[in-house]
């Protein structure tokens, strides 16, 4: 390349990084042109989003569901015999319905809280640009969004509004490395901070000396002022694993979410939460599962099944009579 | 570069990066998002003069810092891509003709993807911004740069052709 040449690009190269410097440094003086140019960005964005997601919503996951096919091999063999006739339509169907019970979850969990909220679609996924974890929905300030709301799923806390445009907003999950929330364990008073991770693993820091955490405590979120960011006692994640090491003042322990973030559909934003803390009482309870034998009986074709609560073992007995 | 062809790429940048945000970020793929956009961009810049990948690392990077969802400061972006363009456009000279290179071009893309990444975390702890935890991002711009470098492939016939139609013909002379 001639001198010259160079030269003129070097030029450009300091003029440009000039430029850069000065539009980062309107911003972190908090110039409100460059907010309010990501705002409109928002706003234009947000219906072609909108669109997009129809189509792209039974593609964005099927990545993760390559990964868990062994998980689902045999739920997938009768769902393909029954649809067969309806191929052409499932992936829409099975979407809607999918989102469907997503949202009756949600519902149902705001509902029991006594929380109003606003239901939301997730039309997008992170970004090119940033490192963070954040989704966009379908709800903005027309909706009564407003920014440092609670966003919940149909299991508990999901994370919170980070900036809201006429008709979408961001949210700013839990995951995300920056996030951080005040936990309390459910049925004790012992409250600690939960980390973002980056994952669905979140680290959990006592802040009470004398506290103590156990393999599967449950955490509820402790609640901020006026609720904003957070609204107490929903539910956030259960311990996992227990930090042995000594030397630090208070225990530490790995946490698992409730919500699977990679997997969201729907969500609830909380825009009024009730005067009193819903305490433990929103704690997703273990559903009782009924465990099925089945014995033979006396004549050598027929077999009955009886249902039982309780493991009996009264299988191999009778099964021994009708091999004699 | 002519100021006409710097206005069409940055149109082609701007369809792109509504792509990326709209349809591209929606795909939950394996180990971490691919930017669809940066790697285009990358192997724009690789094909230019350093007059012109700094031209294009300047308005792709001012792209890039209107997305809504970005936390870092507005002209970030654009700061890390213009001294890309530059460092892409004087080791692209030394390397010679990618055309012709197919391979060099991807390993090229594909280092210019991790090199813009790690730049832009370096920027981000200038600024005394929060990156989380050092072993998520590795995950995150090596698993960005794994799935440039399978796609790579694919780009290079595309931005070659697309240059090629972009050309002037006082470009080609």
């Amino acid at each position: 390349m001639a001198a010259g040449g160079s030269n003129r690009s070097r030029l450009l190269v300091i003029i440009l990084i000039v430029t850069s410097l000065f539009l980062i440094t309107l911003d972190l003086r908090g110039v409100s042109v460059t907010k309010s140019s990501r705002s409109a960005t928002q706003s234009f964005l947000a219906p072609i989003q909108r669109g997009v997601s129809d189509v792209f919503s039974p593609v964005g996951s099927f990545f993760s569901d390559i990964k868990n096919f062994s998980k689902t091999k045999s739920q997938l063999v009768e769902l393909k015999a029954a649809n067969a006739r309806l191929k052409t339509q499932l992936v829409f169907n099975e979407d809607i319905k999918g989102q469907l019970a997503k949202l009756k979850g949600v519902l149902n969990l705001a509902g029991r809280g006594g929380y109003k909220v606003v239901a939301a679609r997730v039309i997008g996924r992170g970004s090119a640009s940033t490192f963070s974890q954040t989704i966009t929905i379908d709800a903005g300030s027309t909706d009564g969004i407003q920014k440092d709301m609670t966003v919940m799923s149909d299991v508990g806390i999901v994370g919170i509004v980070k900036s809201v445009s006429a008709s979408s907003s961001i949210v700013l999950l839990m995951s995300d490395p920056t996030f951080r929330i005040g936990v309390r364990i459910a049925g004790t008073q012992s409250v600690g901070v939960l980390f973002g991770q980056g994952s669905s693993r979140y680290q959990l820091e006592l802040l009470d000396t004398s506290g103590t955490i156990k393999d599967k405590d449950i955490l509820v979120s402790l609640g901020s002022e006026n609720d904003r960011p957070f609204v107490p006692g929903l539910p956030v994640g259960y311990v996992v694993g227990v930090d042995k090491t000594t030397g630090t003042l208070t225990q530490n322990a790995t946490v698992k979410g409730y919500s699977n973030l990679n997997g969201l559909g729907v969500v609830s934003i909380i825009i009024e939460s009730p005067k009193g803390d819903p305490k433990d009482s929103l704690i997703p309870k273990p559903t009782p599962t009924a465990t099925i034998y089945v014995t033979s009986t006396a004549g050598p074709d027929t077999t009955t099944a009886t249902s039982s609560p309780t493991p009996i073992p009264t299988a191999s007995k009778s099964a021994s009579k009708a091999k004699k | 570069m002519s100021w006409s062809r710097a206005g069409i790429n940055a149109l082609l940048l701007f369809f792109l990066f509504i792509f990326q945000e709209s349809a591209v970020s929606k795909i939950n793929l394996p180990i971490t998002g691919f930017s669809l956009y940066l790697a285009i961009l990358l192997g724009l810049m690789a094909l230019e003069d350093r007059f012109g990948a700094v031209v294009l690392g300047f308005i792709g990077g001012i792209i890039l810092d209107f997305s809504p969802s970005a936390d870092s400061p507005f002209g970030k972006w654009a700061l890390v891509l213009t001294l890309v363009g530059y460092v892409v456009a004087v080791n692209g000279e030394s390397i010679g003709d990618f055309t012709k290179r197919p391979l060099t071009f991807v390993i090229f893309v594909c280092a210019g993807s991790i090199g813009t990444l790690f730049t832009f975390l370096a920027f981000g702890v200038l600024l005394g911004e929060n990156n989380g935890a050092l072993g998520h991002n590795l995950v995150m711009v090596f698993g960005n740069s794994f799935w440039t470098l399978l796609f790579a492939p694919l780009l290079l016939q595309i931005t070659i052709k697309w240059r090629a139609k972009t050309l002037t013909s006082r470009e080609r002379a």
